[in-house]
C-alpha cells in the first residue's frame, strides 16, 4: 500500500493532477443504491474491494465533459490544489523545525531530536503507513488527512456492506483516533514551546512572563514533552541570565519611589528569578526519576557551566558533586568535564565556585568513606594554583610585613598626636575614615579580583583538597591494616579495595611543592605505611596486603618527589623507601598486573636523580638491577641497565663489581659474603660480589641490551666515559614501542646494529626496523604469495585428479561386477535350461 | 673477663638499640670466621674491667690463657661502664654501629673539621639526613664519602631540621674519630693499665 501510495504521489505532480478528495464527492450514495447494494449482498460486495483509486482516475481522465464542464473543473482542481499548498504552508509556519534553526546555532539540537522521532513513531503506528519516504511535516499531515479520510470511508463502506464484524473496525478507528489526538497534542504543545522560546529569546524583557508557561510544561503528564520543556527552558536561560548576581530589592529599596524603568527591570529580574528557582526546584525533583536522570544531569551540567556565577549556583554545585562519582559513564563523564570547566574557567566566577566544589568533594568522600570511582577524585588534578601560594611563610611573611607597617604607621601617629593638637587628630580621623569608604567603594566597582581574597580562597581550596587526600591516605592504610588483621579472609580485590589510591597519589605529586611544611612528616609517614604494605619483606607472613606493586612503587615516588619539591635546602635520605624498592624489584611481574612505566620512573626519581648514595646502597642496587634485567623483557631489562650504568658512572667504587675477583677486597665492608636475600640494601654485601649478569646480558637477543651491557661491562678499562643523556622512562618506551616490530631473528639488522655501534647510545635508541624499502617489502610479498597461491592451486587440481581417478576406478569394478554379474545369469540362464 | 648479667645486657642493648634499631639482629647473629674452625662460630660481648668488649666465641676461648691481670684488650672495645653503672659507648664501636645505622648524617665537607674536635653538629653542616629521626635517637655521622666520622645523639627531629637556622645543633656529639689522636696518651694509659 505505502508503495502504491508513493506513486500515486508521484503522480499528482503529472498534468491532469488527480485532486484525491474527488472520490468524497463520489460517494454521495442515494438512498435507492443502498437498498439496492444492502438486498443484493451477494453479486454487489465487491463494491466493496473496488480499488477506487483507479476507477477514480479513470472516471476523471474528464473524457466525455463538454468544454464548459472542463474549464470549470480545471478550476476547481486548480483551487484546490492552491488550497492544498496554502495548508502546507500555513502549517509549514507553525514548524518547530523549521522555526527554530534560527537560534540553533549555539548548540541547541535537542528540538529536532527530539520532536522527530516520537513522532515519526507515532506516525508508523497510527495509521498503519510504513512509508519509507521520508517526507516533510506539513506532507505528512496531509497524507494523515487523507488516510483518516479514507479510513471513515471505508469504515462506512465496510459497516454497510459487512456488518459482520463491526466491533473490530470501531476499535480500530477509536485507537487511529486516539492516536491522532495524542499526536496532535503532542504537536501542539511543541508548537507551543517553540513559540513561546522563540519569544523569549527575540525580547526577553517584555515576554518574560512567558516562563511560567513554559515551566507548567515540566509538569506535563508525557514524559517526552517534560523533557522538551526542560530542554527548552535550558535554551532560554542560558541565554537570557544576566552576567551578573541578581539581588532582590529589600523592603526599604521597595518602598523607595524608582522610575519606570527601574520598576520594569526590578520585575523582570524577581521574575526571571523566580521561575530560575522553580526550575531549579523542578529539576532537582525529577532527579530522583531514573527517565529523566540523564536530561536532568545534562540541564545542570550546561547551566553550571555557563552560568557560575549566577543564584542558586550551591544547588546546581551540590547536584553536580552528588553524581560524580555515578556508575554511570555517561552521567559521570559529564559531571567531571563541567568540574573540570568550572576548575579551568576561573575568571567565569571569580574562583569561589571553585573553593565550594572542592570543599563538596571533600565531603562526598567523607560522606562515601573513599568508596567512589576514581573520576571523582581525579577531577582536582585540573585545578590550579598561583606560584607563590602553597607557602605560608610568604603569607606570614606578608602579614607580618603588613603588621609592621601598621606599627610604623600607628607610631608615627602616635607621635604625630603628641606633637598635635585634638582638632587636627580629629581631621586625621576624618581623612582616614574618607580614605576608606572610597577605598571600599572602589574595591566594590572595580571588579577586579582581590589578591588577597584570591590568596584566601586558594589557600582554602589547597586545604581541602589535601584534607581529601589525607583522607583517601589515611582510609587506605586503615583498611588495609584492618584487612592484614583480618588474616586475608577477605580476598584482596587488588586495587578495587582502594579506588581513590592512584589519583589520590598522582595529585599529592602534582601538588607536592605546595604542601605544607608541618604536614610532610605525617605524610610520609602514611606513604612509608603503604609502601610497606605490599611487601612481606620482615618476615612477617601475616601482612597479607592488597597493595598492588605498582602502587607501593608510586607511593615511593610520591614520597620522593615531595621531598624534593620542598626541601632544596636539606638533603633527607628517604633510607626507608629505598628499602621497599630494593625488595619491590624483585615483585615486580610485567604484564598487566604491574606497569612497568611506574618502575622505570621510580628507577628514575630514586636512583638516577639523587646525587650521592652510599656506597653500599648503591652497589646493591646495581647487583639487584641487573639480576632483574636478566630475568625480564627487553624493556624492563634496557630501564634497569640505564639505571645501573648511571649509579657506576655515580659511584667510582662501585665498578670493583666489574673486577673479577669475588670478595670485593677492602672495600667489601663487614659483609664477607654477597647475600642475595638480604631485605636490605645496606647489608646485602653486595660488594663482595661480582656483575657476571652483565656477560650474560652481552649476549641478549636484543642487539641494545646486548650493547649496552657490553659497554656498561667495559666501562672500568674505558678511558673517557660517555654520559648517558637517556633515562630509563625513555628507555623503557622506547623499547616498548620497539617491541611490537621487533623480530629477533633479523640478522640484517643486527650487523647494522653491530656496524653503528660506536656513534652512541642516541642512534641505538633510534634505530627501527621501518627504513627498509617498502616497495621492495610488498614486491616480495606479492611474490610470496603468488607462490602460495600456486601451491594451492596445484593441490587443487591434483585433488580433482585423484577425485576423478578414483571415480573412474570405481567405475571400472563397477563395470567389472557387472559383467560378472551378467556373466553369471547368463551362466545360471544357461545352466536353467540344461537342469 | 666475664659474661655480661642481665642488668648490664639490657643496658648494653638498649643503648646499642638507639642506633641501629632492629639491626640489632644483624649484630648479635653476625657469623665471626675467626679461628680454626669450619662452622662460623658467633660473637658476644663480654665485660672486662667494666670495658665491654665485642669478641668472636673462639677468640674467648683463646684468651682464657692469659691471666685477668694481664688482659689489656680483648676483641672490640664497645664501651664501658662507668661507676654509677650507666653504659657508655666509646668510639671504637663506631664501624660496628656505621654498618648497622638506622639513622645517619652526613656532614658536608666544611663542617668535618669542627665535628672531629668534638664539636656537636650545626644545621648548617648539615649534608644529608636520613628522614624520620625523632629527637633523642642515636644518630651516626659520615663524611659526604661514607666514611663514618662519629656518632651522637639527635636534638631535633628531620621534620623539625627544615626550620631551623643554621646556627641551631643538630647532633649532640658524642664520640669520634678524632679522639683516637687527642686522647692518645689516654688510651695509651688506659691499655698499660
Amino acid at each position: 500500500m505505502g508503495k502504491s501510495k508513493g506513486k500515486q504521489r508521484k503522480q499528482v505532480t503529472l498534468p491532469p493532477e488527480l485532486p484525491p478528495e474527488i472520490t468524497e464527492d463520489e460517494i454521495e450514495v442515494s438512498d435507492e443504491d443502498l437498498q439496492f447494494v444492502d438486498e443484493n449482498t451477494d453479486y454487489a460486495g465487491f463494491v466493496s474491494r473496488l480499488d477506487t483509486h483507479s476507477i477514480t482516475r479513470q472516471v476523471t481522465r474528464v473524457e466525455g465533459l463538454s468544454e464548459d464542464a472542463l474549464e470549470a473543473l480545471y478550476e476547481k482542481r486548480r483551487r484546490k490544489a492552491l488550497e492544498q499548498k496554502e495548508n502546507e504552508k500555513s502549517v509549514v509556519q507553525v514548524d518547530p523545525l523549521d522555526a527554530l534553526p534560527v537560534k540553533t546555532l549555539d548548540g541547541e539540537v535537542y528540538y529536532r531530536t527530539f520532536s522527530q522521532i516520537p513522532e515519526v513513531a507515532e506516525n508508523e503506528e497510527g495509521n498503519e503507513d510504513k512509508s519509507i519516504v521520508k517526507l516533510t511535516k506539513a506532507e505528512r499531515r496531509a497524507k494523515l488527512k487523507r488516510s483518516k479520510k479514507e479510513a471513515k470511508k471505508q469504515g462506512k463502506e465496510l459497516a454497510k456492506t459487512e456488518e459482520v464484524q463491526p466491533t473490530q473496525q470501531e476499535a480500530v478507528l477509536a485507537e487511529v483516533k486516539e492516536d491522532l489526538m495524542v499526536e496532535e497534542t503532542f504537536e501542539t504543545k511543541k508548537c507551543k514551546l517553540a513559540e513561546l522560546g522563540m519569544a523569549l529569546l527575540a525580547d526577553p524583557e517584555s515576554n518574560i512572563k512567558s516562563l511560567k508557561e513554559m515551566l507548567q510544561f515540566a509538569k506535563d503528564g508525557d514524559h517526552s514533552i517534560v523533557k522538551l520543556g526542560l530542554l527548552s527552558l535550558l535554551a532560554v536561560f542560558k541565554d537570557i541570565i544576566p552576567g551578573y548576581r541578581i539581588r532582590l530589592p529589600t523592603e526599604k529599596e521597595l518602598e523607595m519611589k524608582v522610575s519606570k524603568e527601574v520598576k520594569k527591570m526590578r520585575f523582570y529580574e524577581s521574575t526571571l528569578l523566580s521561575a530560575y528557582k522553580g526550575y531549579l526546584q523542578k529539576l532537582l525533583a525529577l532527579d530522583k526519576q531514573p527517565i529523566f536522570h540523564h536530561v536532568v544531569v545534562r540541564c545542570i551540567c550546561t547551566l553550571l557551566d555557563a552560568v557560575p556565577h549566577f543564584n542558586f549556583r550551591e544547588s546546581l554545585l551540590g547536584a553536580v558533586v552528588r553524581n560524580i562519582g555515578s556508575s554511570d559513564d555517561v552521567v559521570r563523564r559529564l559531571c567531571c568535564a563541567t568540574i573540570k570547566s568550572l576548575f579551568t574557567n576561573e575568571g567565569k566566577h571569580g574562583g569561589e565556585a571553585t573553593v565550594e566544589a572542592v570543599r563538596l568533594i571533600a565531603d562526598h568522600v567523607k560522606a562515601h568513606d573513599c568508596q567512589l570511582h576514581p573520576d571523582s577524585v581525579e577531577v582536582l588534578m585540573s585545578l590550579s594554583f598561583d606560584e607563590d601560594l602553597g607557602k605560608p611563610e610568604v603569607q606570614v611573611g606578608n602579614n607580618k610585613m603588613k603588621n609592621k607597617k601598621n606599627k610604623k604607621r600607628k607610631n608615627i601617629e602616635e607621635t604625630n598626636q603628641i606633637q598635635g593638637n585634638d582638632r587636627k587628630k580629629g581631621k586625621r580621623e576624618m581623612m582616614a575614615k574618607m580614605k576608606e569608604e572610597v577605598a571600599a567603594d572602589y574595591k566594590a566597582v572595580a571588579y577586579t579580583p582581590d589578591v588577597e581574597e584570591r590568596k584566601k580562597m586558594q589557600s582554602e581550596t589547597l586545604s581541602a583538597v589535601f584534607e581529601t587526600y589525607f583522607r583517601i591516605l589515611r582510609h587506605t592504610t586503615q583498611s588495609s591494616v584492618a584487612s592484614s588483621e583480618a588474616n586475608g579472609s577477605t580476598a584482596p580485590g587488588a586495587s578495587g579495595a582502594h579506588p581513590l589510591l592512584a589519583p589520590c597519589l598522582s595529585g599529592l605529586g602534582k601538588f607536592s611543592h605546595l604542601i605544607d611544611l608541618d604536614y610532610i612528616g605525617d605524610l610520609v609517614n602514611y606513604l612509608k605505611r603503604l609502601a610497606s604494605g605490599g611487601s612481606n619483606s620482615d618476615g612477617s607472613a601475616q601482612k597479607v596486603q592488597n597493595m598492588t606493586v605498582s602502587e607501593c612503587l608510586r607511593c615511593c615516588i610520591v614520597a620522593f618527589k615531595v621531598m624534593r619539591s620542598n626541601l632544596d635546602a636539606l638533603n633527607v635520605d628517604l633510607q626507608d623507601f629505598f628499602v621497599q624498592l630494593y625488595n619491590l624489584v624483585l615483585e615486580y611481574r610485567p604484564g598487566s598486573r604491574d606497569q612497568g612505566e611506574v618502575l622505570a620512573e621510580a628507577l628514575k626519581i630514586m636512583l638516577c636523580d639523587d646525587r650521592q648514595h652510599d656506597m653500599q646502597k648503591a652497589a646493591a642496587f646495581v647487583k639487584r638491577l641487573a639480576t632483574f634485567s636478566l630475568c625480564f623483557g627487553s624493556a624492563e631489562s634496557m630501564a634497569a641497565l640505564v639505571t645501573l650504568k648511571n649509579l657506576l658512572q655515580k659511584n667510582v667504587k662501585c665498578r670493583n663489581l666489574l673486577e673479577n675477583d669475588a670478595g670485593g677486597g677492602s672495600v667489601s665492608g663487614s659483609i664477607a659474603k654477597y647475600q642475595p636475600h638480604a631485605s636490605d640494601p645496606n647489608l646485602s654485601g653486595a660488594l663482595a660480589s661480582v656483575l657476571w649478569e652483565l656477560d650474560l646480558l652481552s649476549k641478549h637477543y636484543h642487539p641494545t641490551i646486548s650493547t649496552l651491557a657490553s659497554s656498561i661491562s667495559g666501562m672500568n678499562t674505558a678511558q673517557n666515559q660517555v654520559y648517558l643523556s637517556i633515562s630509563p622512562q625513555q628507555a623503557f618506551i622506547n623499547l616498548s614501542l620497539e617491541q611490537e616490530s621487533f623480530n629477533p631473528k633479523f640478522s640484517t639488522q643486527k650487523s647494522n646494529n653491530k656496524r653503528k655501534r660506536g656513534t652512541g647510545p642516541s642512534t641505538l635508541a633510534s634505530i627501527n626496523p621501518t627504513s627498509i624499502d617498502e616497495n621492495e617489502v610488498s614486491k616480495k610479498l606479492s611474490r610470496h604469495f603468488m607462490l602460495l597461491r600456486d601451491i594451492k592451486e596445484n593441490e587443487r587440481v591434483r585433488g580433482e585428479l585423484d577425485r576423478t581417478k578414483s571415480s573412474l576406478q570405481l567405475y571400472e569394478e563397477y563395470k567389472k561386477q557387472t559383467k560378472s554379474l551378467k556373466h553369471k545369469t547368463k551362466k545360471s540362464k544357461k545352466r536353467l535350461p540344461v537342469n | 673477663m666475664r659474661p655480661l648479667d642481665e642488668k648490664e645486657t639490657t643496658a648494653v642493648f638498649e643503648k646499642i638499640f638507639k642506633f641501629t634499631g632492629n639491626n640489632l639482629k644483624n649484630i648479635v647473629e653476625n657469623p665471626s670466621h675467626e679461628g680454626p674452625d669450619q662452622n662460623p662460630g658467633r660473637y658476644c660481648f663480654r665485660l672486662h674491667k667494666n670495658k665491654v668488649y665485642y669478641v668472636s666465641e673462639s677468640l674467648v676461648k683463646r684468651a682464657t690463657n692469659v691471666a685477668r691481670p694481664k688482659l689489656a684488650s680483648i676483641g672490640t672495645c664497645i664501651g664501658k661502664f662507668t661507676h654509677g653503672g650507666n653504659f657508655h659507648l666509646t668510639v671504637e664501636c663506631l664501624n660496628l654501629l656505621a654498618a648497622n645505622a638506622k639513622h645517619k648524617v652526613w656532614l658536608k665537607p666544611t663542617s668535618e673539621m669542627s665535628f672531629l674536635y668534638a664539636n656537636h653538629v650545626l644545621k648548617g653542616g648539615l649534608g644529608r639526613i636520613t628522614e624520620s629521626i625523632a629527637p633523642g635517637d642515636g644518630v651516626v655521622i659520615f663524611s659526604m664519602s661514607d666514611l663514618p666520622l662519629g656518632f651522637g645523639i639527635a636534638a631535633k627531629s628531620t621534620q623539625d631540621c627544615r626550620k631551623l637556622d643554621p646556627n641551631a645543633i643538630v647532633v649532640l656529639h658524642q664520640a669520634d674519630i678524632g679522639e683516637y689522636l687527642r686522647m692518645e696518651n689516654q688510651s695509651e694509659q688506659l691499655i698499660e693499665e
